[in-house]
């Protein structure tokens, strides 16, 4: 080291100093994502579900995933159950499940799928950027780029990515929005389409908040004033309805707080590395403890051996 | 001081070697089925636990349980305390083996391990594994030099292959020369960016599972959780000394370094103290205490946490304790539990994906993580008997 201790003190005095400030900084949060006007999504009307599962039918003839039994469940749970399958998987990217909301007794039908957030915690957490918000609203997950660490599932607040926990080599299985086999062409998603009692409706994000706003406005008997989607963990593109008497909470969908859940890994990622000051202070102090323990040393002309605590 | 690190030279294939080889086999028996037929038929894995035991002990544990690597060499290194020079050397072994086990384990569980170099070519900054990758390889780097020094003592001009490789001899002794003046040159740089290196991803692994706040356990949860790795992986790594120490002083029939060993330890407390102190000030401040009592899994699995933290915080105060070599073994035992135990809490235990799932590792999960356990033995067995990393006994 050709710096002497004096100097090398001193710029580890000054960059650790410099690091202190930059971690000591209020917790500045990350900037919002705000929704862009030309995302697509959906409105999900709970109110409106008549429990068919048209749209889950429609889903798997437009990805061309097989199906799933519940045969032999009514052994395990000794009642038949409704929902078949009963959970997301990696051949079931939509599902129609029946709640019973436990104060009330009320049921209803409600549809789960990937939400295609505003601020997905899943491109936060992606290691290798496998999984993106695309500019028509769509998060899209590249399997070439994937390197199957899970860490996606892990984030989710929806649980919502599947892995293929049956094959040699695995990806990530969830709902595209149809946005490469269909909304490419035009088309609206295909569970829409296949809805009969118009509990569905793919548009612009911007419209669906509008029509979910006039659904409210026009019958506000029958639904609880809320739009479930429209700011929670961030927003989401898939948005919902529900009635009164049925919270959201009941429906799978947790009373999540308005911030991206990604916020806080990001911004203590950032302010680890900001400018690389922190670890370059931290080497700088470091450097400058080892090189006057070294003098310390040659001036005293022998090894060590010193030994206070 | 004078005295030399020297290899063992103890015959190689002893019970224990075919222990070992037992232990490796069979893991490499359900790695085939991992590899070949999926997850589904080897692992307990499922929709709510993405993560299992090999991430959850192999990588968490398997970082956090190589600290004695960087504590070791920066408290002798940096913090100029000569006196435990002896324990740099294996430290810095086992630290190495400890990470290449890690990214072994890393490739194994990864869905597309053909596609773990994706890592270095895509960047997502934003991602905490990206970070952690980094470091990790980095450091896993660094330690691979750290070790140079070991192999030149040992072969340098000495080269001497057999039969028509001999040809090779002068290649072989160029190439340990020019090792040799690179390491000299730069050990001091890579010495002190092993140290910084360690800092960014122990405290990143602790960042990790931030980033479901709706799933993991409010215990947990908390945005001081990297400091708390940190700190945690600072406190374990004289307990790792202590605890490799005193097994191969065992099993390599070699007098224990209960002195040594023991004068070590009183680190420990100092390291140990400061990580309880952050942890109880955030455990307070966020008010979360009282559901350790709540009578569920995660609550008790806290409270063993906590007291396998405290009880050797206390217990190595004591002179007596540090320089009886049973009791000295038993509180690093304690030590490194409890942050097994705390890495499990964070990653596995405290982890709520959902209703309707459960996780308990499955035999083949088991098979695997003790086959890394055997290999990671054979390489240290392998690298003392071979190499000087043991000090002459004192």
């Amino acid at each position: 080291m050709k710096l002497d201790r004096r100097k090398f003190l001193k710029i580890g005095a000054a960059a650790g100093g410099a690091a202190v400030c930059s971690v000591a900084t209020p917790a500045r949060a990350r900037d919002e994502r705000e929704p862009d006007p030309n995302w697509y999504g959906m409105l999900n009307d709970s109110t409106r579900c008549i429990g068919c599962k048209a749209c889950q039918v429609a889903c798997k003839t437009e990805n061309k995933l097989p199906t799933e039994s519940t045969i032999g469940d009514q052994k395990v749970f000794g009642d038949a159950i409704y929902d078949s399958p009963r959970e997301l998987s990696e051949h079931t990217y939509t599902l129609i499940k029946m709640h019973q909301d436990a104060a009330t007794q009320e049921t209803t039908f409600v549809k789960q799928q990937c939400m295609h957030c505003v601020d997905p915690a899943c491109q936060s957490a992606c290691i290798v950027g496998a999984l993106k918000k695309q500019p028509n609203g769509a998060v899209k997950y590249d399997s070439d780029l994937c390197m199957g660490c899970r860490y996606c599932m892990v984030a989710c607040p929806f649980s919502v990515p599947q892995f293929e926990w049956q094959r040699a080599i695995p990806s990530i299985k969830k709902c595209t929005l149809c946005s490469e086999t269909r909304l490419k062409k035009g088309e609206p998603t295909a569970c829409a389409i296949a809805c009969p009692a118009e509990a569905i409706v793919f548009g612009k994000r911007t419209d669906l908040l509008k029509l979910a706003r006039n659904r409210i406005e026009a019958e506000p008997q029958r639904y609880l004033d809320h739009i479930y989607g429209e700011k929670e963990v961030g927003g989401t593109n898939v948005l919902y309805l529900t009635k009164p008497q049925v919270a959201f909470a009941g429906l799978g969908l947790p009373d999540f707080n308005y911030k991206a859940v990604s916020g806080l890994t990001e911004s203590i990622q950032h302010r680890i590395f900001q400018y690389f000051i922190p670890p370059i202070a931290v080497y700088s102090i470091l450097g400058g403890i080892m090189a006057y323990n070294q003098r310390r040393k040659n001036a005293a002309g022998k090894l060590g051996g010193d030994d206070e605590y | 001081m004078s005295i030399k690190a020297a290899p063992l030279h103890q015959k190689f294939i002893t019970p224990n070697f075919w222990v070992l080889i037992f232990f490796m086999v069979s893991g490499a028996g359900f790695a085939y089925f991992r590899f070949f037929e999926g997850f589904g038929s080897v692992t307990n894995l499922n929709k709510a636990y993405p993560f299992g035991v090999w991430i959850a002990f192999d990588v968490a544990c398997g970082v956090a349980l190589a600290a004695g690597g960087f504590t070791t060499a920066a408290i002798v290194e940096i913090f100029g305390r000569e006196k435990y020079h002896a324990l740099v050397r294996p430290a810095i072994l086992t630290a190495f083996i400890g990470y290449f086990l890690v990214g072994l384990a890393v490739f194994f569980d990864l869905g597309k391990y053909y596609n773990i170099w994706h890592a270095l070519v895509y960047w997502n900054g934003t991602s905490v594994l990206f970070e952690v990758a980094w470091c990790v390889m980095l450091y896993l780097t660094v330690l691979g030099i750290e070790n140079i020094p070991n192999v030149v003592e040992q072969f340098s001009g000495k080269v001497n292959l057999p039969g028509p490789l001999a040809a090779f001899n002068g290649l072989g002794n160029w190439v340990l020369g020019k090792a040799d003046w690179f390491t000299r040159k730069t050990m001091a740089f890579f010495v002190i960016a092993g140290v910084v290196l360690s800092f960014g991803h122990q405290s990143s692994l602790g960042t990790m599972m931030l980033i479901a706040p709706y799933k993991l356990h409010d215990l947990w949860y908390t945005p001081m959780s990297p400091l708390l790795f940190l700190t945690s992986a600072v406190s374990v790594g004289i307990p790792m000394v202590i605890f490799e120490g005193t097994l191969a002083s065992k099993f390599f029939g070699r007098k224990p370094e209960t002195e040594l060993l023991g004068s070590f330890a009183k680190y420990v407390p100092l390291l140990l103290g400061t990580y309880l102190l952050l942890r109880f000030l955030d455990l307070a401040y966020r008010g979360v205490l009282a559901q350790a009592f709540d009578g569920s899994v995660a609550g008790y699995s806290f409270l063993v946490e906590i007291s396998l933290f405290v009880i050797p915080y206390f217990a190595l105060k004591s002179k007596k304790v540090r320089h009886d070599s049973t009791k000295l073994f038993l509180c690093a035992l304690s030590v490194i539990c409890a942050v097994v135990l705390n890495r499990f809490n964070v990653f596995l235990i405290g982890m709520d994906m959902g209703p309707n799932w459960d996780y308990f590792p499955s035999v083949g999960e088991f098979a695997v993580t003790f086959a890394f356990l055997a290999l990671g033995v054979m390489m240290y067995k392998f690298a003392v008997n071979y190499l000087p990393i043991l000090e002459e006994e004192h």
